[in-house]
């Protein structure tokens, strides 16, 4: 079991050495709301001095990658390009595509199926450049040759209504339909230190309603790293997962086989580390990390050489 | 029914019928899928339900349906022809809701509820101060504007019952009110997944919303509705109910027929609602000691098959 040891000076240099890599969530990490976590853009700066590689990975997927891009910059981290960011709504794109768009599907010719999707403008221009037809809102096909709807996508949705569910639960009556959601978190911290409902809660209302499970792309689960490593062709051996969530990104990082490091500027304390260290439960063990900060900030030092 | 054996699902024959009906004192009606289906009356329950009475049993109904008030109900088994019902005969879980609040609130404590006119009728009439019902009433169109509205200070409750007005803003407010402190409740009315139309289609449940707010605030809400006891509690105190002398009729199994087996009840499956006999089948044959808890003791094609054991 990973040991959730503070990770400064001569462990950190250790973990380092040898690593080509880190991939570093967003929220909570980086930045938190419209403020960079400081000393985040200049340990990036940094570690891309020392040779290492740096790759975002967001469940958050209200964002098109081009959107996180502007954002990176405004917040005052330079050099980041599109190519390095993997948001679960570029992911759930691509993974429509391959159900939907892919290799062609011999019981049903033609154009391909319709996506649903419950979110907003930045998931919905993913899922467009991905090549996928939307399926507008407020019932069925307009025209007699629309093609079906073959997925309902619940992604961050502030939008979402009565009325959507009720939509969505029509098209998934039939069992080609795939249900996906972006990502499984059940609510994000507002800067004021409040909470507001998460795509996995909208996802629930959706899988109770029609009798289905999602097919979750987000972290925790390994779609996004197969995304990584399709384009990048990532060794996990030699890689880090940094986050600021032990349900989504630790967990993430030990079914991806990565070397954890849980950063204490977000989401988790360090209490529910422990606790999850101290239980019985197998679980459990899977979301402790190999390693803690305080701030990524604290990383800049062992980087001076 | 003896502690610990196993339930049967035997067709109630007349002859079993007029034993089973013999040693009761009081039947608990679910409503839809067992007395009328929309707005048909199943043929002959009203017929065996006039006859029930005429032997001097308690009738009383009991359903999940947080859109209709008690009177709404009554009214309704009047117009369909039923005996007719007191408002205090109806059990719904708007009403129960209503119910509980008064006992578990303090005084002077409000709820945020996500629901409609009925859950707000008889949250009224129980006098509990409450706010939400119906669209939501909130400053701007994105999070950042409804998080700067103001909370009611002397909210100690967040109600979720049926609610087409459902949106993710109302979800946002709930989830504020349940920030506060681990002495804000959380109430359902019911866990209901879908609520079947006449078509074969169905809309979503009031237990959709439910979870979305279980998830989001991740806390278990209370649950007032079948299967839970609390409703059972409710009839049980507003008449002297003998677990042993009463029978819970109704057409799902994961509901009527869970609830009824966990109260210690009689329990009559009907099968002109949602169940297939296949699927009582299926659960009596599964080791699952959970699944075999939704066997019913009896079960009878249609509550008119009551009739010829209530013959004279």
């Amino acid at each position: 079991m990973a040991g959730c040891r503070r990770l400064s000076g001569a462990s950190w240099r250790e973990v380092l050495g040898p690593a080509q890599g880190l991939l570093f969530d967003c929220d909570g990490v980086l930045w938190a709301g419209e403020r960079a976590v400081p000393g985040a853009p200049e340990l990036l700066e940094r570690l891309s001095r020392s040779g290492k590689a740096a790759l975002f990975v967001s469940n958050n997927s209200r964002r098109s990658v081009s959107e996180l891009e502007r954002r990176f910059s405004r917040l005052g981290f330079r050099g980041v390009r599109a190519e390095q960011v993997f948001s679960s709504a570029l992911c759930s794109a691509l993974y429509l595509r391959q159900r939907l768009l892919g290799a062609g599907d011999a019981a049903c010719p033609g154009p391909a199926g319709r996506v649903f999707a419950l979110g907003g403008e930045g998931l919905r221009g993913e899922l467009r450049d991905a090549g996928l037809r939307l399926a507008g809102q407020g019932g069925p096909a307009t025209g007699e040759d629309e093609p079906p709807v073959r997925a309902v996508l619940v992604g961050y949705d502030d939008q979402f209504t009565f009325a959507k569910l009720s939509e969505a639960c029509g098209y998934l009556r039939d069992p080609q339909c795939l249900l996906v959601a972006t990502d499984p978190d059940p609510w994000h911290p507002l800067s004021d230190g409040r909470r507001t409902p998460g795509t996995g809660s909208l996802t629930a209302a959706v899988e109770t309603a029609s009798g289905r499970k999602a097919v979750v792309v987000g972290k925790p689960n390994r779609y996004m790293f197969d995304c990584i490593v399709e384009r990048f062709g990532v060794d996990p051996s030699r890689t880090l997962m940094v986050g600021d969530r032990l349900e989504t990104d630790i967990l993430f990082g030990k079914n991806c086989g990565l070397t954890t490091v849980l950063t204490l500027t977000g989401v988790s304390r360090l209490e529910e580390a422990q606790a999850y260290m101290a239980s019985d439960s197998p679980a459990a063990k899977d979301l402790v990390p190999n390693y803690y900060v305080d701030s990524i900030a604290d990383l800049i030092a062992g980087l001076d050489e | 029914m003896a502690q610990g054996s196993a339930r049967r699902c035997l067709r109630l024959e007349p002859a079993a019928a007029r034993e089973v009906l013999g040693a009761a004192d009081t039947l608990l009606f679910d409503c839809d899928g067992v007395l009328w289906r929309g707005e048909a009356a199943v043929a002959g329950a009203a017929a065996a339900l006039s006859r029930l009475q005429a032997r001097a049993k308690r009738l009383c109904y009991v359903t999940n349906n947080s859109s209709r008030t008690r009177a709404a109900y009554a009214e309704k088994l009047q117009r369909l022809g039923f005996p007719p019902a007191e408002p205090r005969q109806v059990f719904g879980s708007a009403y129960c809701a209503a119910r509980y609040l008064r006992q578990a609130l303090p005084p002077g404590a409000a709820a945020y509820v996500l629901g409609g006119a009925a859950l707000s009728d008889e949250l009224g009439a129980a006098g509990i101060p409450h706010l939400g019902p119906g669209p939501a009433d909130l400053p701007g169109p994105g999070p950042a504007d409804w998080s700067r509205a103001p909370l009611q200070p002397n909210v100690r409750a967040v109600l979720v019952g049926f609610d087409p007005h459902f949106c993710y803003a109302k979800l946002c407010q709930a989830l504020r009110y349940l920030q506060r402190g681990p002495d804000c409740l959380l109430v359902g009315t019911n866990r209901d997944h879908r609520l079947p139309l006449e078509n074969g289609a169905a809309i979503p449940g009031t237990g959709c919303l439910v979870k979305a707010v279980e998830v989001a605030a991740e806390r278990e809400a209370f649950i007032i509705g079948k299967p839970s006891r609390y409703i059972f509690d409710c009839v049980a105190s507003e008449f002297e109910i003998d677990p042993a002398r009463t029978i819970m009729v109704g057409d799902r199994l994961d509901t009527d027929i869970l609830m009824g087996n966990n109260c210690g009840l009689t329990t009559l499956l009907t099968l002109t609602g949602v169940t297939t006999l296949e699927e009582v089948k299926g659960h009596q044959e599964s080791d699952c000691p959970s699944r075999k808890s939704l066997v019913p003791d009896y079960y009878v094609d249609s509550i008119a098959d009551l009739l010829p054991a209530l013959e004279d």
